[in-house]
């Protein structure tokens, strides 16, 4: 191999060739789709029990609090993938899960293990938004709830959290951003979302830039946009909350 | 006060209460004793970071004190075995800073508790609710989120949703020291007319002026303890206490 071949591959012409569309344009279709359904979902799962995480770690209760601490403390602290797999072929492989497809193309028998290892992984840093959340609503609004005679839950329920939604919602909407990024991993175990259509496309073809390259192009196209509108909605609250 | 005739009720009865932070390191609260009657206003004076407010918020239980009892209406409201809620509902409290519902408006800030605790139908409530705005002259602002009110509206509302709950007695910590001067005139008038109606108020304020006027009994604190308790003309023209000495002299 010549010095000149070592760089063959970097030509700016493979980075855009992507004539493999008309025939393998549908991956890429199906695979956003999928991409979206998996994070949406995901963090729709998360959001309960991740609510009971800040709950229980806000509790004045020890063992309540350390035994939500320490999920979130695991989770946070291992790589995703790892989880992924722990999940897939540890407790998914106790419990099977018949294939299926649904929308002709999400494998139910693939898609559950995914969904509930990154609702998990999900679940301990969603804990820790609601937490911020809940924590940046000023404690003379608690105080003003309980001296009126309402207990912890309901001065929590009807003052607490409808008015820590506000600092909630935006970070809750970023994380759906970060899932669409991270549930990329979720390729390695054959699921058949955004990455796992380019790379079946550059493996099927012998492209093997130009499909990631337009993998990079879709997410970017869906995260930035995505990410700016939330920035201007969060604006505008806080527009709305000056006296 | 022993001297006090025996058809005077005693309704809060401060015992040796005593609060700590850092395991004993700090004391806020210093062996204090208070009585409060049916009917009195105590007002509670002294330096900043002298135990005023954390005494006031113990007798609801906003500090938990870490020894003494503080009987209410026969109740230690320091054992861990009392439902407090069930207190509280009886207890208003006015803070510094209003601390109104800001999601809610005006008229749902006044019957939240009231119809979440069953107390009152929604319509009792919003019937009560109705009353009590007109009383301070703010019916028109039922509807408004707290947001839109100035902060005599905003404490003056605040003054009503805790008496919303038809409470025995009324805390006030500090009601009128988060507002312009000209809208303390506004909250003051209000609470002076509580007294006149006869409700029993404890009062931490640094307006002497209300105190003298309006208190039944003054209580001066510094460094956590009570220093001395008297008549607003006694404490204030001839004060025993050195500390009370000094404090009176800078401020008036």
């Amino acid at each position: 191999m010549t010095w000149s071949g070592l760089f063959e591959n970097m030509s700016p012409a493979n980075f855009i060739n992507f004539s493999f569309l008309p025939k393998f344009g549908t991956f890429f279709i199906q695979g956003v789709e999928y991409t979206l359904i998996l994070s949406v979902i995901a963090v729709a799962i998360a959001v309960i029990p991740a609510l009971l995480l800040a709950l229980m770690r806000l509790s004045k209760n020890r063992v309540v609090k350390s035994v939500s601490g320490a999920y979130i403390a695991l989770f946070r602290s291992t790589p995703l993938l790892v989880q992924l797999y722990i999940i897939y072929f540890g407790v998914f492989g106790l419990i099977k899960i018949p294939s299926y497809n649904i929308f002709g193309f999400i494998d139910i028998a693939r898609f559950i293990p995914g969904v509930v290892a990154l609702a998990l992984n999900s679940a301990a840093y969603v804990a820790e938004i609601f937490r911020a959340g809940i924590l940046a609503v000023d404690i003379g609004q608690t105080e003003a709830a309980r001296s009126l005679g309402l207990n912890g839950r309901q001065a929590m329920s009807l003052v607490v959290l409808p008015q820590a939604i506000k600092n909630i919602l935006p970070a809750l909407a970023n994380e759906i951003i970060t899932m669409v990024k991270e549930s990329s991993i979720c390729m390695t175990l054959g699921m058949t979302e955004l990455m796992w259509g380019a790379k079946t496309v550059a493996g099927t073809t012998y492209i093997t830039i130009a499909p990631y390259v337009l993998a990079a192009i879709v997410y970017f196209c869906i995260n930035f946009p995505a990410s700016k509108a939330i920035e201007a909605i969060e604006r505008r609250m806080r527009r709305g909350d000056k006296k | 006060m022993a001297t006090k005739n025996d058809s005077v009720q005693l309704l809060i009865s401060v015992r040796d209460l005593t609060k700590t932070y850092n395991d004993g390191a700090v004391r806020a609260l210093d062996n204090c004793n208070l009585d409060v009657y049916r009917g009195e206003v105590v007002s509670i004076i002294g330096p900043s970071g002298s135990g005023k407010s954390t005494l006031l918020r113990s007798l609801n239980l906003l500090e938990t004190p870490s020894s003494g009892s503080i009987i209410f209406d026969g109740v230690d409201l320091a054992d861990k075995k009392v439902d407090i809620n069930l207190h509280r509902r009886r207890m208003g409290m006015v803070f510094q800073h209003f601390n109104l519902f800001p999601h809610k408006t005006v008229l749902q800030n006044i019957t939240l508790a009231p119809v979440k605790l069953k107390l009152q139908t929604p319509d009792e409530a919003h019937e009560t609710a109705m009353k009590l705005l007109e009383r301070i002259g703010l019916p028109d602002k039922a509807d408004e989120y707290p947001a839109r009110l100035s902060g005599g509206q905003k404490q003056r509302i605040a003054i009503v949703r805790a008496l919303a709950m038809n409470p025995e007695v009324m805390l006030f910590d500090e009601p009128t020291s988060a507002l312009d001067p000209e809208m303390v005139g506004e909250v003051l008038d209000l609470m002076r007319d509580l007294a006149r109606d006869g409700m029993t108020m404890v009062v931490v304020t640094h307006e002497m002026g209300f105190a003298r006027e309006v208190a039944s009994r003054v209580v001066f604190m510094d460094m956590g303890s009570i220093k001395e308790e008297n008549t607003p003309d006694a404490l204030f023209d001839a004060p025993k206490d050195p500390r009370l000495k000094e404090f009176l002299a800078k401020i008036l």
